[in-house]
């Protein structure tokens, strides 16, 4: 056990340079060094995670605790965290002895890629090859679990495991659709003429919201039906230059534009935030919302209509990716109780409980979900992975792009500004934001 | 003469009245822009979910639902946080207000030498932006094993509201009526007696006026304690309130019946001195 700490100890000092060297001083350290069965009598595992306790997950967590505490004897001392709080001190907290065993946290460059560079994170390369997890995990999931030593997702070991997905698709009003005599879309072709049926009814067909993330998933979508998986990889992890004037990205600006200009996306989206457009979606005036698997939770609540899911009609890949992770500090007391509640996460009977209330497990069998239009979200996003579709976020390459792309859509919706223009601005914001992530290389 | 006079008045009030509805009507209507985010508050925290989705967030609710407030209650361990919150808030307002009096009676009494340049690096622990404070204490506290302790964010809030009202009391006690002082003198008062029976009760509106403040303006604090204290029966009510608050979605209506609770025992608080403050503030008018 000593050893096994020391090793990891050593592994997370000094990151991917210091894994060989230790591989070469002691033969067994890498697989031979977590052991996956774990005894936990008189011990305790410290576990934060920020997820409402009536959510899908934690719901199943709240079951994995169970499992755990029964299969080692160990006993589980679970922290609700706020997300907010969390976000806010988790580099302070993860450098004191106030640090738990086990704790979820944000994939993606700016937060777990910086706190696993900051040395603040255990490589789990070990325990992913003991408990074979890596199987039970596409390769865009797997994406947002390894970071390289700058903390880029993408490359290098593993510093968390994601337990669910999230990916943005359709929601459609099927009453409305039916009412008003169109049929639910399942091409391109057929997504406009539906919206211009809508429009020519006086429905404005799409609950849109240009204040936050909304319209800019839209926007991304909508570049990645132009898009190949090489342009999504460059978009994302920085290796070509991305053009915004080229062919995906001029098409995504120009069709939100005419979207705008043709009545499917309403001017006043500007102001409007998510929740704004979720609730039009929610309360029946919208017959579409295009947005993430978040949403599904509460439409399921609040709907009083019949509604259906699918993603973008005539798209192979779709913003989305892996859920938070489930990281282990470095300074965790625990780390192998750790690894086997992970585990127990990813086990088919919690995987399937995710699914059964509404979450999009990484690893549920689909034939064991239960409920319908569950089912129907945990198969769009098996489709999604099975093509390796997940094309994460506009927003994730660079820390302020998010807030510059939101801006960059408003003017297009209001008009103030050309497509044209708004890609130029956008492209330069863009690089300018690469740059100072890679160090100007 | 007096025709005259009459009609100047008529004149002057017949001005004024326009004048007086237009100043009515504007505060009335910065009234309302106070009150608007609080009236939303109420309105939605006795709103179901379902109510909120059908209805938005302006409309009545259709039935009072109270689950948002017990479920906050429940989830947050409401009772454990309003204590924390007392506690904290209570001792940084008695402390700081202490060593506020210490400083400014040093300071505007007693005319220590460079008040002035001190005086400067008293203001500047209020003016500095907490955030480029939150690394330097971290580490401290961490070295001195305060971290994920309440303590540490009495201390760090005492030395801050108390430079506000080092700075304060200092320019209210440099024009304290020296007469007082003297008389006390002559009737053989140290200077900790003329602290304490002279200065004190003469100057005591405007201490209890920061009193109230150093207590609303803890209470209300959020990075410092959400750094501080880790451990959530260690938590105060903001962090309480904050916890509600998603990722991608929130819960408006937990989230209103929320913010009512943690808006309440200020609010309360609040009521309840208003009368000294009110009286606190003509005081400190007084030469």
């Amino acid at each position: 056990m000593r050893s096994t700490r020391c090793a990891l100890g050593a592994v997370m000092l000094a990151g991917a340079l210091a894994m060989s060297a230790c591989g070469g001083s002691s033969a067994s350290s890498d697989s031979g060094d977590v052991d996956t069965n774990v005894d936990g009598k008189g011990r305790t595992l410290t576990l934060w995670h920020y997820e409402d306790e009536s959510s899908a997950m934690g719901v199943a967590w709240a079951a994995a605790i169970e499992e755990f505490e029964k299969e080692t004897g160990a006993k589980v001392e679970f922290e609700a965290k706020s997300f907010e709080q969390i976000r806010t001190t988790a580099s302070q907290v993860l450098n004191s002895d106030k640090a738990p065993d086990l704790m979820e946290y944000n994939k993606g460059n700016a937060t777990a890629g910086l706190l696993a560079s900051q040395g603040l994170l255990t490589n789990l390369d070990g325990a992913v090859e003991a408990y074979q997890w890596d199987d039970k995990l596409a390769p865009s999931l797997q994406t947002t679990a390894t970071y390289d030593d700058k903390g880029v997702m993408g490359s290098g070991g593993y510093f968390g495991i994601p337990n669910y997905g999230e990916y943005v698709e359709f929601y459609y009003n099927e009453d409305l659709f039916e009412k008003n005599g169109v049929k639910v879309p399942t091409t391109f072709a057929e997504l406009e003429e539906a919206m211009a049926a809508f429009e020519a009814k006086g429905i404005t067909p799409l609950a849109e919201s240009a204040a936050e993330y909304p319209l800019g998933q839209l926007w991304y979508q909508l570049a990645m039906t132009k898009a190949d998986r090489d342009w999504v990889t460059a978009y994302q992890t920085y290796t070509e230059k991305v053009d915004f004037s080229g062919p995906e990205i001029s098409y995504a600006t120009q069709t939100i534009k005419d979207w705008v200009d043709k009545g499917y996306i309403s001017k006043s989206a500007t102001g409007l935030k998510a929740e704004d457009a979720g609730v039009d979606f929610i309360n029946g005036e919208a017959p579409m919302f295009f947005s993430g698997s978040w949403w599904y939770g509460r439409i399921v609540e609040g709907a009083k209509f019949d509604w259906s899911t699918g993603l973008f009609p005539g798209a192979t890949m779709s913003p989305g990716s892996s859920g938070n992770l489930w990281v282990v500090p470095t300074k965790a007391e625990e780390k192998d109780l750790a690894y086997k509640f992970i585990d127990i996460t990813m086990s088919p009977k919690i995987q399937n409980l995710m699914g059964n209330h509404g979450g999009v497990p990484v690893a549920a069998d689909a034939e064991a979900i239960t409920d319908e239009k569950s089912k129907e979200l945990i198969a769009n996003f098996n489709t999604l992975t099975e093509q390796d579709g997940l094309g994460f976020y506009p927003d994730w390459p660079t820390p302020t792009f998010y807030d510059e792309l939101n801006a960059g859509l408003q003017e297009v919706v209001n008009g103030t500004k050309t497509p044209e223009a708004v890609d130029e601005e956008l492209g330069g914001l863009y690089q300018d934001g690469v740059d100072s992530v890679t160090g100007g290389s | 003469m007096s025709g005259r006079r009459t009609v100047r008045n008529t004149g002057r009030r017949n001005a004024r009245r326009p004048l007086d509805w237009v100043l009515l009507a504007i505060a009335v209507l910065g009234a309302l822009v106070v009150v608007a985010p609080l009236l939303l508050i109420v309105l939605n925290s006795f709103k179901s979910p379902d109510d909120y989705n059908q209805g938005g967030p302006l409309q009545l609710p259709s039935h009072l639902y109270f689950d948002g407030l017990t479920r906050f209650w429940e989830a947050s361990d409401f009772p454990t946080k309003l204590w924390n919150s007392i506690f904290i808030s209570s001792m940084v307002a008695v402390l700081g207000v202490l060593v506020s009096l210490f400083n400014a009676y040093a300071l505007g009494i007693g005319r220590a030498r460079g008040r002035l340049p001190l005086l400067v690096v008293f203001l500047l622990a209020n003016m500095l932006p907490q955030e480029a404070l939150l690394y330097p204490l971290y580490t401290m506290s961490k070295a001195v094993g305060l971290y994920d302790s309440q303590w540490s964010v009495i201390i760090i809030f005492t030395v801050i509201q108390s430079a506000f009202g080092t700075y304060l009391l200092t320019s209210v006690y440099s024009g304290f009526p020296r007469e007082l002082l003297e008389a006390a003198e002559i009737d053989g008062a140290g200077r900790w007696r003329s602290l304490w029976q002279v200065v004190v009760p003469v100057s005591w509106q405007t201490l209890s006026v920061l009193l109230i403040f150093f207590f609303i303006w803890t209470w209300n604090e959020f990075l410092i304690p959400t750094t501080f204290l880790v451990s959530n029966d260690k938590q105060t009510v903001p962090l309480a309130v904050a916890a509600l608050q998603g990722e991608k979605l929130m819960d408006v209506t937990t989230t209103s019946a929320s913010a009512l609770l943690g808006l309440i025992p200020t609010l309360v608080f609040f009521l309840v001195f208003q009368r000294t403050l009110t009286r606190g503030v003509t005081a400190g008018a007084v030469k």
